[in-house]
């Protein structure tokens, strides 16, 4: 084993002191922090020590230790993960054990396969290619072919499947070709390696899908004698051992010891600074409003506005750069306001100068994209605006420096980011402008939180019932379920109930010890939504006479997409032409969206509601004084109004314009706590002077608030703290904070009637705004016999719930303790928190109120940890007496 | 259509019908010949109900009209039998009592037609739950089964729920009924539960179904698409087209006829072709001759000697064994049967037995089936591989035709059956069918039955079956042979068109959502056909 030092100290372009420099117009010192990480050396293996010499031999460089050690688990016939960093070269480590597979089985004269599954079809084209030239250069006829939605039918698809040694493809597709696998049986049953790229991104509801898909895939190679290995590639996260056993239900084997170089890198962390305070020519753009005190400030330039600025700075000094953009739009509206940074200011002599740059996005056509990435390789492009499409391995080759607008929310996806910048040996330079809001605003003044915290766990869970059920259905389609299944595919116990339960449905038959069929409408494949959205799409049209030439020939969009950003009066940019949204119709069996092309200052952003309607509780305990209920409920996810915002400045020219859209409405799983009186009059009073000067609403100073932002606060912490104690990524749980439990239960219900979601256009009732779905709430809290409870709901944001809810009903105090403990022992001093502690970057009301000290007492009383007399010195002597309860909820 | 034993009751979701023309229902009344008609609730829909009644000789009912919340059962002749309706639960938890004596005391009752009774599917909870149990176990008399029909549940739902009379707990619920259905004891109530409404898979709103019924409950029930009746059902005719013949005054396939080709050509989106094409069709179900529409010859029509026409029986759809083949030999009119009788778990024997006999005795012969890529070579080419490896490359090379996807798939001939199903189409081609009374999901039951008891199959009724299939495959060969031949090939351009919108109907398409997944649709229905070589996807 050898280790060098490259010293090649390869020119950067500008590095952090730099960049601080040369910025034009004033930058605050103390809104600027500028972090150094050391580079790293390259640790190699010659390849003769672990290949074969007709492998090692055409082989340019060395092994990197980590590739090493994975091809000598390989040999060792273990499973392997390899979670090491970006651009480590963890593509070559399943390359080359295909590529032994491959001499092996010629020798013994049969034919050795690999399924590689990629988590975007951009990234399957772009790995054909590659692992195409890599099997040139070793001269070894090993076919790579892609197979997805996009590859003709027919016979090239026979061919494929028939020919190919090397199948790429994604979970959508395997789930699909799996009802289909006697076509398949001569790839299968040669199958050797099996390959989850990326493997890291399947967390959450698409992890659990993608888990299952493994489970039923594993069943077909076994049906076909086959039993492949396999290897995961990883992201750098908390727990891939953990995460990949979960996903393929067998050991594996980690590899997470980096030994690809890398270069030195000078983060920066960039606050945007006041807006009142920036002198330069957007000043017209804000109203100025701060008192030039710089202690406390009122509002900071949005990223949306610095991040371009710095973005065309540094193409500007020859750095090649990649900004992150957490939207299509803002990739957009970004190289607009890029371009203007350059024109407007007077510190850029030669404004065309290295002024490529264009935006990246889904919303692009593969080929599109496939022509930007070149061009970004070629260097024929200075500069790129993307959204996290470019955060998966697309290869675009090496960047001088990244931009991020706005704090990713993830550390995991923060550091994959910045990977874009700075390969090999090379000193990189990255810098996160941070939004004006909580979540980045702590992370630029705590930059330690980046650096020392532990990177988050991806979750996987298998115990989800409702998922689990989905898949048996198609697992019983493609193979008879029987007894071999039994342990395999589940337990037995869980087994025959999910039998048992489609058997009363009529869609499956038969019995465990003979051969279990399944008999429902066909393709069951086509039932599972890996993404859990509704399948329903929408046509993109270009209104009747306008210029055909300025079709957006856009894709068609998703129903959730279509209500936040394709309301009628949306503005939207694409491909560089701004259209105004003129027609959406939703309820014809071909919805569509009409577009015309437009030209305005402005472009549109919706705002969202959440609230919860008609739960019902199908069981309920005490925990102390408090109780704890589980049903099911509506959630009404609401873009109910937007906002005109200027494309310079981005200041609301209009405000809350309604946007006519129905509410998306979800029949899902909730638990809901419900605070005693007693605990609720007391904390009332002990927080009764607090008060958040921001909120709207005339609610800035209401005795109520403290309380209610412990409870906020609380719900908050505990989504937050769930996967801790249970297999569920948080993404998929949404909360609701409320003073009037009561208010959004059904009135009407009935234990004895049948559920009222079982009945046929339930979701038809649903308010058709959401000033109508709050007046109800608001209507139902008035008119309410008892005094109401208060509380926090907890619900699965998927359409029919996920089980998340019931998980966590059932083990409530466990998760109770984790986030009170959170809570109490965050030292980040306040007490509105922080992201570590309560705060949630998806927080439909911008984390506010909340109150930590609430929160705790909340948790004590309702753990027991604290003694119930802690709070009698609070209590108000009127019994019945305190000020008319506000129906306030935070989301 | 052949003559049958017991009454037919013809289930139809009030969205079939809304928008149809009496034409169509008339259509409908004269194929099916029910002999009561019921409008499907539980959703109040007079006008579709007062449709029914006009366009039907026989009695429509439609339950949430027929009994007043106060009234107990109506009782509605059904041919010679008679079945009860109620309202819905409502009525039944008002009336439990009455309900309960009636039932019990008349036995030639067949059946309780009750729609809102259905099942839940609780995924979270591992549970499918029988909604209105605890009022069915107070309403039904206890001791003995009750057929309840629903039209929440799908056509083809058959399920025995055993339920606690006081509370409605569920004891027991008994799968893949066959004969001889008891109570578990005196103190149960069984309901067997069977659906008449929409079958999921293709548009609901187009689906409906007729029940056979006897004393003894339903024997027989069978799905169709309400477009296959009327106008609709001529190729080409869609709802828009059948509007505008309407308006027209065209409202029948005589109608149709009678309209000159030119008339019809000069509708929107049909042109000289596809009124052509009309025309021939809509004179294939008149007169229930078939139509060759191409000069393509039937698969295996220039051998010098047709093909074995093969068929197979399975355990089910997702099979661990084929259990019977069977072959009839059209040139000898032999018919031979391959059959595991006796050891079930072992499914390589009749395949290695079929294997030596075809090709030992006729390697030179093809293989017809009836939509076998679909399944019966599908299974084969499996079963032959992981089975009797020895066997694969010869079998792969095997010539095998599919006449359903020749003349259905490939649009070389237009059928007179209501469906395309070989049964319905052998049917209308005047083939008298053996009678076993068994279909593919039934001989599939039996044989698990066997496979799990041990208990013997009545071996020769499903030899029969299978026989049946193979020889009524060959009936509509010969009649296909005999069809008078399209006079020229300018038809074979119209595989072009047809084959754009199956394409559409199945296909995955490229669809970038908002975070750049991947994401293959699903095919809808259908899926794609293969050419004869069976080489093509879909």
């Amino acid at each position: 084993m050898s280790e060098h030092h490259s010293d090649e100290r390869t020119e950067v372009p500008v590095t952090g002191d730099e960049l601080v420099e040369t910025f034009p117009g004033y930058r605050n010192p103390n809104d600027i922090s500028l972090l150094e990480r050391p580079g790293r050396p390259a640790s190699t293996v010659p390849s003769a020590d672990v290949l074969r010499a007709d492998l090692a031999g055409p082989l340019e460089h060395d092994l990197y230790t980590h590739q090493a050690e994975a091809l000598e688990a390989l040999a060792r016939d273990e499973n392997v993960c390899v979670a090491t960093s970006t651009s480590s070269g963890k593509t070559r480590v399943y390359a080359l054990q295909i590529a032994r597979n491959y001499l092996a089985a010629r020798a013994r004269g049969e034919a050795s396969t690999a399924y590689l599954l990629y988590p975007t079809k951009a990234l399957s084209r772009d790995q054909e290619r590659s692992l195409n030239d890599l099997y040139d250069e070793l001269g070894l006829d090993i076919t790579v072919s892609v197979y997805d939605g996009d590859t003709e039918r027919g016979r090239n698809r026979k061919r494929i499947r028939e020919e190919a040694d090397v199948i790429i493809t994604n979970f959508a597709g395997v789930n699909t070709y799996l009802h289909d696998h006697d076509r398949w049986a001569k790839f299968l049953s040669t199958c050797d390696l099996v390959v989850i790229d990326e493997s890291h991104t399947y967390t959450g509801v698409h992890g659990m899908h993608v888990a299952w898909i493994v489970r039923r895939l594993k069943r077909v190679l076994s049906y076909y004698d086959a039993d492949p290995q396999y290897v995961l590639t990883s992201a750098t996260i908390g727990n891939p051992g953990e995460h990949s056993s979960a996903l393929i239900d067998e050991s594996v084997t980690v590899v997470d010891e980096d030994g690809s170089p890398a270069g030195p890198r000078d983060l920066v962390l960039w606050n945007p600074p006041p807006q009142g305070r920036e002198a330069d020519d957007d000043r017209d753009d804000w109203s100025g409003a701060d008192d030039g005190n710089g202690d406390t400030v009122v509002e900071r330039v949005p990223a949306t506005v610095e991040a371009p600025r710095l973005l065309s700075h540094l193409t500007y000094q020859d750095a090649q750069t990649l900004l992150f953009t957490p939207s299509r739009k803002l990739a957009e509206l970004s190289i607009k306001r890029a371009s203007k940074h350059r024109q407007d200011n007077h510190y850029y002599a030669n404004p065309d100068r290295a002024s490529a740059i264009e935006p990246y996005h889904a919303g692009h056509s593969r080929k599109k994209r496939h022509g930007t990435e070149h061009q970004l390789k070629t260097g024929l492009l200075d500069g790129i605006a993307s959204t996290n499409a470019l955060e998966l391995g697309i290869d675009i080759g090496a960047m001088d420096a990244t931009v991020q607008l706005g704090y990713p929310g993830q550390r995991q996806s923060f550091w994959q980011q910045i990977g874009r910048a700075g390969r090999g040996a090379k000193r990189a330079l990255s810098v996160l402008v941070a939004e004006h809001r909580t979540l980045d605003q702590y992370v630029v003044n705590n930059p330690d939180y980046l650096l020392e915290n532990d990177i988050e766990d991806a979750v996987v869970d298998i115990d989800n019932d409702a998922v689990f059920a989905r898949h048996l259905r198609c697992a019983a389609d493609e193979l008879a379920i029987d007894d071999s299944d039994v342990g395999a595919f589940a337990e037995r116990e869980r087994l025959e109930r999910a039998i048992e339960m489609w058997r009363r449905a009529g869609q499956l038959t038969g019995a465990l010890e003979t051969g279990v069929s399944y008999v429902g409408p066909p393709r069951p494949q086509g039932s599972i939504s890996l993404y859990a959205t509704t399948g329903e799409e929408y046509e993109v049209t270009l209104e009747d006479g306008a210029d055909p030439a300025q079709d957006p020939e856009m894709e068609p969009l998703a129903k959730e997409r279509v209500l936040r950003d394709f309301h009628e009066g949306a503005v939207r940019l694409h491909q560089g032409q701004q259209y105004e949204v003129t027609a959406v119709d939703h309820g014809s069996p071909r919805p569509s969206v009409t577009l015309k092309p437009t030209n305005v200052d402005y472009y549109t952003r919706t705002r969202t509601d959440v609230t919860v309607l008609d739960a019902v509780s199908e069981e309920s305990r005490d925990i102390g004084d408090f109780t704890l209920h589980f049903g099911r409920g509506r959630v009404l996810v609401y873009h109910g109004t937007y906002d005109k915002v200027a494309i310079h400045g981005g200041k609301k020219t209009d405000q809350s314009i309604p946007t006519e859209n129905p509410p998306l409405s979800m029949e899902t799983q909730l638990c809901w706590l419900e605070v005693p009186q007693r605990v609720e009059r007391a904390l009332i009073e002990k927080y009764r002077d607090f008060s958040v000067p921001e909120l709207e609403d005339g609610l800035a100073g209401t005795a109520h608030l403290g309380y209610a932002g412990g409870l906020h606060a609380a719900e908050h912490a505990t989504i937050g703290v769930a996967p801790l104690e249970l297999m569920v990524d948080k993404r998929d749980l949404g909360g609701l904070a409320t003073l009037t439990i009561d208010s959004h239960l059904d009135q009407d219900a009935d234990p004895d009637a049948d559920s009222r979601f079982g009945a046929p256009g339930a979701a038809d009732d649903a308010p058709k705004n959401i000033a109508a779905a709050e007046a109800t709430v608001r209507e139902i809290a008035t008119d309410l016999e008892r005094t109401p409870a208060s509380g926090w709901f907890i619900y699965d944001g998927i359409e029919g719930g996920l089980g998340f809810a019931r998980a966590i009903y059932e083990n409530y105090e466990a998760v109770a303790r984790r986030a009170r403990d959170l809570i109490a022992d965050c030292d980040c001093g306040n007490v509105g928190g922080c992201p570590a502690c309560v705060m949630d970057e998806q927080c439909g009301n911008d984390n506010q109120p909340l109150h930590r000290g609430a929160a705790v007492d909340v948790l004590d009383q309702l753990l027991g940890t604290e003694d119930t007399s802690a709070l009698e010195a609070h209590l108000p002597d009127d019994e019945h007496g305190g000020d008319r309860r506000p129906p306030l909820f935070y989301a | 259509m052949t003559a049958r034993d017991g009454a037919t009751l013809l289930a139809l979701p009030p969205s079939a019908i809304a928008d149809r023309p009496v034409a169509t229902l008339e259509d409908l009344d004269t194929t099916l010949d029910p002999d009561a008609v019921w409008v499907l609730g539980p959703t109040r829909e007079p006008q579709a109900f007062a449709r029914a009644r006009s366009a039907f000789d026989a009695p429509a009912f439609h339950p949430p009209l027929e009994t007043g919340s106060e009234g107990s059962l109506k009782r509605q002749p059904l041919g010679d039998s008679e079945i009860a309706v109620t309202a819905g639960i409502g009525s039944l938890r008002a009336n439990s009592a009455d309900v309960s004596n009636t039932l019990a005391e008349q036995s030639d009752i067949a059946a309780l037609v009750c729609d809102d009774v259905t099942t839940t599917v609780r995924p979270t909870a591992l549970e499918t739950t029988l909604e209105g149990a605890g009022t069915l176990a107070d309403a039904l008399p206890s001791g003995q089964v009750t057929t309840v029909l629903s039209g929440s549940e799908p056509a083809g739902y058959d399920e025995l729920w055993h339920l606690e009379p006081e509370t409605g707990a569920v004891r027991a619920v008994e799968h893949d009924l066959l004969g001889g259905i008891e109570p578990l004891d005196e103190n149960c109530v069984s309901v067997r539960l069977q659906g008449a409404g929409p079958v999921e898979g293709y548009d609901r709103r187009q689906s409906i179904a007729s029940l056979r019924l006897t004393d003894d409950g339903v024997d027989r029930v069978d799905t169709h698409k309400i477009t296959n009746f009327g106008l609709e059902a001529v190729s080409g005719i869609g709802p828009k087209t059948a509007e505008r013949l309407a308006g027209r005054g065209v409202t029948t396939r005589t109608e149709l006829l009678e309209t000159p080709v030119q008339t019809l050509a000069d509708l929107p989106n049909v042109g000289r072709k596809g009124a052509r094409t009309m025309h021939r069709h809509a004179r294939v179900l008149e007169t229930g001759d078939p139509r060759r529409l191409s000069g393509e010859s039937l698969p295996g029509e220039d051998w010098h000697t047709p093909p074995l026409c093969v068929d197979i029986e399975t355990d089910g759809l997702s099979p661990t064994i084929i259990w019977q083949i069977g072959v009839y030999d059209p040139a000898t009119d032999d018919y031979r049967a391959f059959v595991e009788r006796d050891d079930p778990s072992d499914p390589g024997s009749v395949l290695e037995a079929f294997c030596d006999w075809l090709l030992g005795v006729h390697p030179d012969r093809a293989l017809l089936t009836w939509n076998g890529w679909r399944f019966d070579y599908r299974h084969l080419g499996a079963f032959i591989a992981k089975h009797v490896p020895y066997y694969a490359d010869e079998w792969e090379s095997i010539p095998k035709f599919d006449l359903y996807l020749w003349a259905v798939g490939d649009d070389n001939a237009l059928l007179p059956g209501r469906t395309n199903k070989l049964e319905a189409v052998s049917d209308a081609l005047g083939y008298e069918s053996a009678g076993t009374g068994l279909d593919g999901a039934q001989t599939a039951a039996a044989y698990q039955r066997f496979m799990r008891t041990g208990d013997p199959l009545e071996w020769e009724r499903h030899e029969a079956y299978c026989e049946d299939d193979c020889r009524a495959l060959w009936h509509v060969y010969e009649r296909l042979r005999d069809a008078p031949q399209a006079e020229s090939r300018i038809d074979s351009n119209r595989r072009d068109s047809s084959r754009v919108e199956t394409d559409t109907a199945s296909g995955e398409s490229a669809n970038a959502d908002s975070t750049d997944r991947t994401a293959d649709r699903q095919p809808s229905s259908e899926p794609k056909k293969s050419e004869q070589t069976g080489l093509s996807d879909f």
